[in-house]
C-alpha cells in the first residue's frame, strides 16, 4: 500500500511538472497580452509593468522561476484582479469548489448505487429498462441544460429554492447546483453499478449463497456489491475530472464564486497567473483522485493488491 | 440496435438534405416573428430571441455537430489503433512505456489543455476537432491494446507465426480484422463523448462561432433564454438526446458482442 503510494507519487511529480511547463509555455506563445487594453499604453508604463511582473525576461528563465516559487506554495499576483494574489483568489474559490464536488460526488453515487442495485435485482425487468434508460438520459443531457432546467422549475416557477449566489453555503443555496452538478455522474455510476452487478450475479459464490437461503437483498449488498463496485472505483478517477469540469458550467450558471469561474474569466481576459494556478490545482486534484482510485480498488479487489 | 442504428440514418439525411427543403435561411431574420411559438404562423418549430427559423437552425447546427463528431473520432480511432496495436503487438518494454503515456495523459485535466488552446490560437473549427479527438484515443489505445492482448494467444495467430507470417502481415490481415467490431463499438461511444464536449466548448463561448451553429450553441441559446421562451429549447434538445441515446445503444450492443 505505502509502496504504491510512493510509485504513485513518483510518476505524479513529473506528470505535474510537465502540465505546467506546457500551460506556461502555451500561454506565452500565445498572440496578445494581459496589458493589451482598449487604450493602447504608452511604451515607458508598458516596459515599467512588463518588468515588475517579470514578463521581459527570456521564456526558460520565467519557467524556472514559476516553477521555483510554485514549490513555495506562491501563485504569484494576478494580473487583472489587482491587489489579489492568485493565491487569494485560489483561497477563496477552492473552498467553494470542493464543497460543490464532493457533496456532487457523494450523492452521485448515493444516487447511481441505489439505481444499480434496484435495477440489477431484477435483471431484464420492467424497472431495470426504465431505471437504465433514465441512466442513459442522465448520462447524455448537458449540465447546462439540467441547470438551467432545475433553476426554471424550483426556482422560478415553484419558488421554493434560491437559484444564484452562494450565501454563505446556505443549504438551500447549494442543494440545487449540487443536484445539477450529481445526475450526469449518477447515471454513469449506475450503468456501471448495474453492469458489474450483472456479472458477479452469474458466479459461482452467488449460487452457493443462494443455496444455502440467504435472502436475496442480503446476497445483493452483502455478497455481491463489493466484487461489482471494481468497475465503479475505477471511474473514480474521471468522474473527479468530470466534476470539475461540470462544475466550471454549474459555476456559471448558478453565479458561484468557485475556481471554475476563475477558471474562465481568467482564459478570457489572458490573466496567465491565475489560468496557470487553476489548471495546475486541477491537475493535482485529478492524480490525487485517481490515487484514492486506486486504493478503494486494492480495497474492493484483493487480488489488484500488490 | 437496428432500429437506433435507423434513427440515426434518418437524422443524418434529414441534417443533410433538411435545409434544402426549407424556405428560411439558418441566418435569415424574420423581424415580424421574433421568438414565434411552435406550430403558429409561418415557423414550423417557431423562432429564436432574434426572429430565426428554429427548424432551419437546428437541422444545420445537428450538421455541424455531426461532422465535428465525425471528424474528432475519426482522428481518435486512427490514433488510438495505432498506438494500442502497436503496444499491444510489440509487448513487455514498449507496452509498459506506451501504456505510461497514456495513463499520465488520462491524468491530465485535458479539458483544460483543449480549452487553453482555444483561448491561444482562436476559434477554428479544426482546432476544435483536433483538440477533442486528441483527447479522446486514449480508451480505444486501452481497449485496443486489450484485445491485441488477447488475440495473440489465439491459436490461429500462433499458426501464423509458426508458418513464418511476416510480422506486419499477421497485424494487418489477422488481427486487425478481428479487431474491427470492438473499435467501431468505441467509435460510435466516442461519438456522445464528443458531442458533450463540442456543447461544452460551445457553451463557454469557444466552440463554432455565429452565425453558424450547432446544437451546443441552440441549446445554450435556448437555455438563456428558458424563463421567455422555453420552445426554443425543445427540438434542438430532443434531437441531441436522440442521437446520444441511438449511440450509446448501438455503441454498447456492438462493444458486448465483440468484446473478447
Amino acid at each position: 500500500m505505502l509502496d504504491l503510494i510512493r510509485r504513485r507519487l513518483l510518476t505524479a511529480l513529473p506528470t505535474l511538472a510537465v502540465v505546467v511547463i506546457l500551460s506556461f509555455v502555451l500561454m506565452r506563445v500565445a498572440p496578445g497580452g494581459p496589458f493589451d487594453g482598449e487604450r493602447p499604453l504608452d511604451p515607458q508604463t508598458r516596459a515599467a509593468l512588463m518588468s515588475t511582473y517579470g514578463l521581459d525576461r527570456p521564456l526558460p528563465e520565467q519557467v524556472g522561476r514559476y516553477v521555483w516559487r510554485l514549490a513555495q506554495g506562491d501563485f504569484g499576483p494576478s494580473l487583472v484582479y489587482r491587489d489579489f494574489t492568485v493565491t487569494d483568489l485560489i483561497a477563496r474559490g477552492l473552498p467553494v469548489s470542493l464543497t460543490l464536488g464532493g457533496l456532487a460526488l457523494l450523492l452521485a453515487l448515493l444516487l447511481g448505487l441505489g439505481a444499480g442495485l434496484t435495477a440489477a435485482a431484477q435483471a431484464g425487468g420492467r424497472r431495470d429498462h426504465m431505471l437504465m434508460l433514465g441512466a442513459t438520459l442522465l448520462t447524455s443531457l448537458p449540465s447546462f441544460v439540467v441547470g438551467p432546467l432545475l433553476a426554471l422549475v424550483f426556482g422560478l416557477w415553484a419558488g421554493w429554492l434560491p437559484v444564484s449566489g452562494w450565501g454563505d453555503g446556505d443549504p438551500a443555496h447549494i442543494l440545487l447546483p449540487v443536484i445539477a452538478l450529481a445526475l450526469p455522474a449518477a447515471g454513469a455510476i449506475a450503468k456501471l453499478a448495474r453492469a458489474g452487478l450483472a456479472e458477479v450475479l452469474g458466479q459461482d459464490h452467488i449460487r452457493m449463497a443462494r443455496a444455502r437461503g440467504l435472502r436475496w437483498s442480503r446476497i445483493l449488498i452483502v455478497h455481491a456489491l463489493r466484487p461489482a463496485l471494481v468497475p465503479v472505483a475505477s471511474y473514480l478517477g474521471p468522474a473527479a475530472a468530470g466534476m470539475l469540469t461540470g462544475a466550471v458550467v454549474i459555476e456559471t450558471v448558478f453565479a458561484l464564486p468557485g475556481l471554475g469561474r476563475y477558471f474562465v474569466q481568467g482564459a478570457l481576459n489572458r490573466d496567465y497567473p491565475l489560468v496557470l494556478g487553476v489548471v495546475t490545482l486541477y491537475a493535482a486534484l485529478i492524480i490525487l483522485f485517481n490515487l484514492l482510485a486506486d486504493l478503494a480498488y486494492g480495497w474492493l479487489d484483493p487480488r489488484a493488491r500488490r | 440496435m437496428r432500429p437506433a442504428l435507423i434513427l440515426i440514418g434518418l437524422i443524418v439525411v434529414a441534417a443533410l438534405l433538411g435545409p434544402l427543403a426549407i424556405e428560411w435561411r439558418y441566418d435569415a431574420i424574420d423581424w415580424n416573428a421574433v421568438r414565434s411559438p411552435p406550430f403558429a404562423g409561418d415557423h414550423l418549430m417557431g423562432t429564436d430571441s432574434v426572429g430565426r427559423d428554429l427548424l432551419a437552425r437546428t437541422l444545420v447546427g445537428t450538421r455541424v455537430t455531426l461532422g465535428v463528431a465525425a471528424a474528432a473520432a475519426l482522428v481518435s480511432l486512427i490514433v488510438g489503433v495505432a498506438w494500442g496495436a502497436v503496444a499491444g503487438w510489440r509487448g513487455g518494454k514498449v507496452d509498459e512505456a506506451m501504456m505510461r503515456v497514456v495513463d499520465a495523459l488520462y491524468a491530465l485535466p485535458f479539458m483544460f489543455v483543449v480549452i487553453l488552446l482555444m483561448v491561444v490560437f482562436g476559434r477554428s473549427i479544426l482546432l476544435v476537432f483536433l483538440g477533442i479527438g486528441a483527447v479522446e484515443w486514449l480508451t480505444m489505445a486501452r481497449v485496443v491494446r486489450g484485445q491485441m492482448l488477447a488475440l495473440r494467444e489465439r491459436p490461429f495467430i500462433i499458426a501464423a507465426e509458426a508458418a513464418g507470417t511476416r510480422p506486419t502481415m499477421i497485424v494487418l490481415r489477422h488481427m486487425l480484422p478481428n479487431l474491427a467490431g470492438v473499435a467501431i463499438a468505441y467509435l460510435l461511444l466516442t461519438i456522445p463523448q464528443v458531442v458533450m464536449i463540442e456543447s461544452f466548448l460551445s457553451f463557454l463561448g469557444l466552440g463554432v462561432q455565429e452565425p453558424m451553429t450547432s446544437l451546443g450553441i441552440l441549446l445554450k441559446d435556448g437555455a438563456d433564454d428558458m424563463d421567455i421562451a422555453p420552445h426554443a429549447l425543445l427540438l434542438p434538445g430532443l434531437v441531441l438526446v436522440t442521437i446520444l441515446l441511438c449511440l450509446t445503444r448501438a455503441g454498447e450492443k456492438l462493444r458486448d458482442r465483440f468484446t473478447l
